[in-house]
């Protein structure tokens, strides 16, 4: 039974359609990453799914077909930014959740120590870093262990060691086998942290599926050879039809394969050409190709 | 959740808060020493008539009218800085995106409203208490303690409860501070008093524009005015609607108390948060 499933899911402000009928479906113990530029919608469609934006019409229903504040009990959410009072310090912004979410006994300890902020317990929120409160956000998301995360660009305006940081964290939730729905605009982030990914653009899903699905395109081929030799290399791969998306930048042409063909066949129509190689690599599709290819098509 | 939990959800979230902790000790401050000021000012006022001196506002220091008039200079303190705290109330958390973090995280939208509705209360409730805690010492250190009017208890605690509510919506519905304390200012300030004196000159003097919102509050404590001057009074506004009874004024007050609770859930169950 899928945890999450949306239904022509559509939000207007005003004439501007944020979300373009939607219809996505997350299965339980996904990583699930929901890709697109700014202002494709994602933040949108969490908050829409979350309660706090009304949708202008279709529908979502969570796990077994409800929605509603004991659904929201069940889900750990962040959106935009970690959104706290910034005069209380950690334990009370936790404390606050924790009544919220209906918890009797709430032990802060664990869940400090996981996001790392047990020395700054005590320091109100307004003094922590941007890798902090965004540490603490997460932290606040599994108050009540709840089975689902929905985190909204966590690594928004972190530095190197900080993004690391929250996606070792992410990915130390996930192993857990939880339901995420990670919402970035960071290719690398969700191609290292997700399982699955939906591709957004101007409220519409354009792709969807496992991110080795998604990357799952023909390969790309790079080959390398001599200044002499790389008109020639160019001019032969130009001729043969089962080469594609031919393109070179000095003596580096990069290429597709159609389907059925291996690199070997170039090296050896070059040699037989007697044209030496000196590099010759075939390797996948960065989800950022992808990425690129789909929202520009 | 149920009222106690919401209740208190409220006070750990505010109390610590520095803006509000001043607003409630300047409402104190503002309270007493505007109580105080009118004792030794007002209390020694001493003129001479045909040769006797006599202290005209000496009526207003004395049982029942010191309750009266201990409640309309609360209603300034009530005016000022409680409609500024029901701003505060609404507009911190939408500064800190707290309120729909706390729907986020399981809140429902009608316990959004009535939390901020209890917490409303319960500082209304704590004005009111601030109200007799301060008759009660004057009547002390004056040797003239007295039971308060019931009518003038319930009209100070619906006072405060009116002027949080007013600063509620105001930041309700404008959602940053500075704009919505501008509003609320204007509003209960001058733009009623304006329209009403406007039409009451240029059109018709109707009883109806006493019923308006601000007037209804204002009504709840109004200036007692001093036996000296009441006939003189009296003759100057003949012309004019007569002022709402004290039991008008409770009965209008909670008519709109209930549309401002019914106002505040409607449009946090519509808005996009």
């Amino acid at each position: 039974m899928p945890v999450l499933t949306t239904h022509a899911l559509t939000k207007h402000y005003g004439r501007v359609a944020a979300l373009n009928g939607l219809d996505l479906s997350i299965e339980p113990g996904q990583v699930f990453g929901l890709l697109g530029p700014n202002g494709s919608g994602k933040t949108t469609f969490l908050g829409t799914v979350l309660e706090v934006l009304r949708p202008t019409s279709g529908s979502f229903t969570w796990f077994d077909g409800t929605a509603g504040p004991c659904v929201r009990r069940r889900i750990g959410a962040l959106l935009e930014t970690p959104n706290f009072y910034p005069y209380l310090d950690a334990d009370q912004n936790l404390a606050l959740v924790a009544t919220i979410k209906g918890l009797s006994r709430f032990d802060a300890d664990p869940l400090l120590e996981l996001v790392q902020l047990k020395d700054r317990r005590r320091s109100p929120f307004k003094t922590y870093s941007l890798g902090m409160k965004q540490r603490l956000a997460l932290a606040s998301c599994l108050v009540g262990d709840p089975d689902v995360l929905i985190l909204d660009e966590p690594t928004n305006g972190l530095d190197p060691e900080g993004m690391i940081e929250v996606r070792r964290i992410l990915q130390k939730i996930a192993a857990q086998g939880k339901t995420i729905l990670l919402a970035s605009h960071i290719l690398d982030e969700v191609e290292k942290i997700c399982s699955h990914v939906a591709i957004l653009k101007h409220g519409r899903c354009l792709a969807s599926g496992a991110v080795g699905s998604i990357l799952g395109g023909r390969p790309v081929v790079e080959a390398v050879t001599n200044e002499a030799g790389a008109d020639k290399l160019h001019q032969l791969l130009a001729g043969l039809p089962f080469v594609l998306n031919l393109s070179r930048q000095g003596v580096r042409l990069t290429f597709e394969l159609a389907e059925g063909h291996l690199p070997g066949e170039i090296n050896r129509l070059a040699f037989e050409q007697g044209i030496t190689l000196d590099h010759l690599t075939s390797k996948s599709r960065s989800l950022e190709a992808e990425f690129l290819e789909i929202t520009r098509s | 959740m149920n009222a106690p939990s919401l209740l208190s959800l409220e006070i750990r979230r505010f109390l610590p808060n520095g803006t509000f902790r001043t607003l409630i000790v300047l409402y104190v401050v503002m309270f007493a020493g505007g109580f105080g000021m009118a004792h030794l000012i007002g209390g020694n006022f001493q003129m001479t008539v045909n040769g006797d001196t006599v202290r005209p506002l000496q009526d207003m220091f004395v049982h029942p009218k010191n309750w009266q008039l201990l409640a309309w200079i609360g209603s300034w303190a009530n005016v000022l800085l409680l409609g500024f705290l029901g701003v505060f109330m609404i507009t911190l958390e939408f500064q800190y995106k707290t309120l729909r973090q706390s729907v986020i995280f399981g809140m429902t939208r009608g316990e959004v409203a009535a939390a901020k509705v209890f917490f409303a209360v319960a500082l209304a409730a704590a004005a009111t208490g601030v109200y007799l805690a301060l008759g009660i010492l004057g009547g002390i250190l004056t040797g003239s303690l007295s039971v308060p009017p019931c009518l003038s208890v319930i009209g100070f605690f619906l006072q405060a409860l009116g002027y949080l509510a007013f600063g509620t919506l105001a930041g309700l519905f404008i959602r940053h501070t500075a704009l919505a304390i501008i509003a609320y200012l204007a509003y209960v300030m001058f733009l009623e008093t304006v329209a009403r004196w406007t039409f009451t000159l240029m059109v018709t003097p109707t009883r109806v524009l006493m019923f308006l919102p601000d007037k209804v509050l204002e009504g709840l404590a109004p200036l007692p005015i001093p036996q000296s001057v009441s006939q003189a009074v009296q003759s100057a506004t003949a012309a004019l609607p007569a002022s709402l009874t004290p039991l008008e004024s409770i009965i209008a007050a909670a008519v709109y108390l209930l549309v401002f609770a019914a106002l505040l859930h409607r449009h946090l169950q519509r808005a996009d948060l």
